[in-house]
């Protein structure tokens, strides 16, 4: 029933594929909830402080409150927003976040994974609809703020895009295919081993390009809270303001799962069970995008497209000509 | 069997996807705010992408959703964004029932041929088949233009490069 990589469709198939859709938005929903704490927890401890640790044992249900505060509350719609436009901008920035799970491999078994042969253009595809949510929201608010922080949003996240999808090309000229789960086979037999290793270049330039995506401090400028109020969701309340969190956060999640697998070698590891690897890897890579945060003030926002521009994009091209020029000559 | 068409998941999506267009490209025209307009013009492209995907050809599929529905989009919405909110624009009046019956006939006309001319042409070959290519399509496009079309192609991105320099000077202010 669950088995949809190797056999043909049929309704057992779509049933599972429904039924596993469910089981990956409650175990994100679950995460997403966790990341929240972690974040808030590791940030504390960062910067001398405790952290939450009223709600529960060790504030473990810290988020869980605040998620149902934000479900109870008010929905707010400003007299002057563009009703419909306000309405659908959260759900169409949320939507994406969730598809593109679809062709993670989180375990060997490709238990809920799509064998989508594009699989790494499907992620960079869908994602790019969520911007078009955020500068919707930040549009349809009538707030200047809302509409500075979406402008420059839009504007941060389509330059940012590029050097994301030249850093991953590398991955791609070593491992011949666009299939997620067949870069993470090729990694564990691939005589360098992980893609980190000989694609360190462009694991730098995706990290960094991950965290300007993510719209997270450093690059955090369309939700500066100094300068913009919250940037595109000021006006945003209950829970259309928690499908804005939720989008930002489950793509946090979905970042770390690609950067695992496109980098650090996915599932592949040796003695534990695989799904515990790929927990281990991701888990990393999110306390590493919160240690940056945690760590770097914010850039100003002229030094942040030229670095895009003139920094990332010719440093992501040169990885991309050493790469072929290197798997000719080796 | 519905006009001659087996009924399966692939003419059940095929006719969810071609709603979805029709209705998006519906609303695209009847709306009059060009902020909603540039929305449904998006539930367009995702119905074409889907099209594309349904026939087999996953990658050009994508590239539409990146390219249409996310950069183009967003190049539209930036676009509006920088111009006045006002411009929700007071277009022509009421069409008068002449030529709205003039226009409803014409088309009728023209549907009905090319339904005619579509449903009696004999078509070659199996339509059912799940995979219309022998390989995956990443490795045919690439083939197609890296070995087939490579002078072709290189020619295009350079005349692609003289036109992306070409409008930043034009843009640029004088000095």
């Amino acid at each position: 029933m669950f088995s949809w990589q190797t056999q043909p469709l049929t309704w057992m198939h779509f049933l599972g594929m429904l039924i596993g859709a469910v089981i990956v938005l409650f175990l994100v929903l679950f995460i997403v909830m966790y990341t929240i704490y972690f974040e808030r927890k590791v940030i504390g401890w960062m910067q001398n402080r405790i952290g939450p640790n009223r709600v529960g044992p060790f504030g473990l249900l810290q988020s869980a409150a605040d998620v149902f505060k934000l479900l109870l509350k008010e929905d707010i719609i400003p007299a002057n927003a563009d009703r419909p436009m306000f309405l659908i901008a959260p759900i169409i920035a949320f939507v994406p976040s969730f598809m593109v799970l679809a062709v993670i491999p989180y375990t060997a078994t490709h238990i809920f994974t799509a064998g989508l042969n594009v699989g790494v253009l499907y992620y960079i595809a869908l994602s790019s609809i969520s911007i078009v949510g955020i500068v919707l929201g930040g549009w349809a608010s009538n707030n200047k703020y809302s509409l500075v922080g979406g402008l420059r949003s839009a504007a941060q996240m389509i330059s940012y895009e590029i050097p994301l999808g030249l850093s991953i090309l590398g991955v791609i000229m070593l491992a011949g295919s666009l299939n997620l789960n067949t870069i993470v086979t090729h990694q564990a037999t691939d005589r360098f081993g992980w893609y980190i290793i000989p694609q360190i270049i462009g694991f730098v330039v995706f990290v960094i390009a991950a965290i300007a995506e993510l719209n997270r401090t450093p690059f955090d400028l369309p939700e500066a809270e100094s300068e913009l109020v919250a940037g595109y969701f000021t006006e945003y309340t209950g829970f259309r303001f928690a499908f804005y969190m939720l989008a930002e956060y489950v793509y946090v999640f979905a970042i770390s799962a690609l950067g695992t697998t496109l980098f650090l070698g996915g599932w592949e590891g040796p003695f534990l069970p695989s799904w515990l690897w790929f927990a281990i890897k991701t888990s990393a890579f999110i306390f590493f995008l919160f240690w940056v945060r945690a760590t770097m003030p914010r850039i100003r926002i002229d030094q942040l497209m030229g670095f895009a521009w003139k920094v990332l994009i010719p440093v992501a091209l040169f990885n991309i000509l050493l790469t072929g020029a290197l798997s000719l000559i080796l | 069997m519905l006009f001659g068409l087996p009924i399966t998941g692939a003419t059940i999506t095929y006719f969810v996807l071609a709603l979805i267009i029709i209705v998006s490209g519906v609303f695209m025209l009847t709306l009059t705010n060009v902020m909603h307009m540039a929305v449904s013009l998006v539930g367009v492209f995702l119905g074409v992408a889907g099209i594309f995907i349904l026939l087999g050809a996953d990658f050009v599929g994508l590239v539409q959703v990146m390219v249409y529905a996310g950069a183009i989009t967003i190049l539209m919405v930036f676009a509006l964004m920088l111009t006045h909110r006002g411009l929700n624009g007071h277009l022509q009046g009421e069409v008068g029932p002449f030529r709205g019956t003039l226009t409803f006939l014409s088309v009728a006309i023209i549907v009905g041929t090319l339904l005619y001319a579509i449903r009696s042409t004999p078509w070659p070959g199996s339509t059912t088949a799940l995979q219309p290519f022998h390989q995956s399509t990443v490795n045919l496009i690439a083939n197609a233009i890296f070995h087939q079309y490579t002078v072709a192609f290189e020619l295009v991105s350079a005349v692609l490069t003289v036109a992306l320099v070409g409008a930043a000077v034009i843009a640029r202010k004088e000095e």
